[in-house]
């Protein structure tokens, strides 16, 4: 008799084949597909709602609470804190990226903040001329050419892709000293999964102005966060920089700039 | 010819550059100014939210190309689309990113808009990156501004904000929309739902 585990991994299989987008054979239709990148939407549908579900339930309630029972500074401390926490993992990928300024500005910004910022919670070196900036291992795969593969919604971590999907848990189970820490079976084992938490609750109160706009100006709020999600995570990949000139979608296949004055139409 | 004449005929001859200049304004003059009369004559103006939904409507319409912007967006499906439901899109699309936007007009709180610089954006436009800038100075963020020169001169067609393209989400949700729910008219008629419940929520409409 097949064991539970494997009895549930067949299952998760079946759910996974049978939510498969089918492959469109006409060509214009088959490009708008690869530009989606989406082979899992049906499934990746059904965790977006149950994220919409968790979040209306749980962690809004949370991250609103904690809104309004804090005032800014303190939630600015916080997140700083949060962000000061996380100084390795953003450390390593810069290195991984051959990112040797950056790589120092971590870590002297690490030094002074722990220090002078008591514990990271005041971001003392950004007050003195430098700011800092994240790094995570999904993004070093972009530098190194890996593509993003195809996108996927995980309940509540949000909108993610597989490669920086397999990034995340890179940098929480290998690269974060916290997680270290618990591999040690004499440690706390919570405190990995407090910070975890504590990081979710903080990026959802600082995104929830956010996603809160789309949500309202959109119509299939699903697509327009798969496409807002996707354009963030390339300038985050270039590291700020501009999009390089030509990297807009064209219409199909036309030449020339997709924003060209009107013209006359062909008859139909 | 008179000593006088020929003194006018140079002035004359050598404002010419500067008026076919100053009838062009720049991009980024568009810009400020396009920046400059929206907070005067409607994010400080003390007038009632429909007024300022149709000030608004009249600054967008003359500076933003929004039949470019609503083909750009419509994607592929243009093609196929017929004339009456390309003017009803049209038509929505206006009204949606109308509403869109008077819904943030109340939380205008002394914010403004700095050029920062320009640069060449394809063969033939230029994009313009500016800062918001609020009171407190810390919370400032980017924001691109990409045009195009038309006749009638410069136009914006793009508002990009963290990377994100205004246009590039719309064009991408619409082609989700009209591919899984109803092709053109499901668009159309989604958008009037939405526009008419954007009004309401702000007494206009």
């Amino acid at each position: 008799m097949p064991s539970r585990a494997s009895r549930a991994l067949a299952l998760i299989a079946a759910l996974t084949l049978s939510a498969c987008a089918t492959r469109p054979t006409d060509p214009a239709a088959l490009r708008a597909y690869e530009e989606t990148n989406d082979k899992w939407e049906p499934l990746n549908r059904t965790m977006f709602d149950v994220d919409q579900a968790l979040d209306a339930a749980l962690i809004r309630p949370v991250a609103w609470t904690y809104r309004k029972v804090t005032p800014e500074p303190v939630r600015d401390g916080v997140s700083n804190a949060l962000t000061n926490i996380r100084s390795p993992v953003v450390f390593l990928n810069d290195l991984l990226q051959g990112q040797g300024t950056r790589a120092a500005i971590t870590i002297a910004r690490f030094v002074v903040n722990s220090t002078l910022g008591i514990g990271g919670l005041f971001d003392v070196a950004k007050r003195m001329g430098t700011p800092g900036h994240g790094e995570d291992f999904g993004q070093t795969l972009a530098v190194w050419g890996v593509g993003d593969g195809t996108f996927l919604y995980l309940p509540l971590l949000g909108p993610t892709s597989v490669r920086d999907g397999f990034g995340l848990g890179v940098d929480a189970f290998a690269f974060d000293p916290f997680s270290w820490y618990s591999y040690n079976p004499h440690n706390n084992q919570s405190v990995q999964w407090y910070l975890l938490g504590a990081q979710l609750v903080d990026a959802k109160s600082s995104t929830m102005a956010t996603t809160d706009e789309l949500k309202k100006s959109s119509i299939d709020y699903y697509a327009a966060l798969r496409s807002a999600y996707r354009q963030y995570r390339a300038r985050e990949i270039r590291n700020g920089a501009p999009a390089p000139a030509g990297s807009m979608p064209a219409f199909d296949d036309e030449e020339g700039d997709p924003f060209a004055p009107e013209k006359p139409q062909a008859p139909k | 010819m008179k000593r006088r004449d020929f003194i006018a005929s140079a002035a004359l001859l050598c404002l010419m550059p500067e008026l076919a200049f100053a009838q062009a304004k720049s991009a980024s003059d568009t810009i400020s100014t396009f920046a400059q009369e929206g907070i005067v004559q409607i994010l400080e103006a003390k007038i009632s939210p429909a007024e300022k939904a149709e000030r608004f409507r009249a600054l967008f319409n003359r500076d933003f190309d929004i039949p470019a912007i609503a083909r750009f967006v419509l994607g592929r499906a243009v093609r196929t689309a017929t004339q009456p439901e390309q003017d009803q899109f049209l038509k929505v699309f206006e009204d949606v990113i109308v509403y869109t936007w008077t819904r943030r007009f109340s939380e205008y709180n002394g914010q403004s808009l700095k050029v920062a610089d320009t640069a060449p954006d394809g063969p033939d436009g230029t994009v313009v990156n500016a800062r918001i800038v609020g009171n407190s100075g810390d919370q400032s963020f980017g924001v691109a501004f990409r045009m195009r020169l038309r006749p009638e001169g410069w136009r914006i067609v793009d508002v990009i904000v963290d990377g994100v393209s205004m246009a590039i989400t719309y064009r991408q949700e619409y082609a989700s929309i009209i591919a899984q729910q109803g092709g053109m008219p499901g668009l159309i008629s989604q958008l009037q739902t939405r526009a008419k419940e954007l009004a309401k929520q702000q007494g206009v409409g």
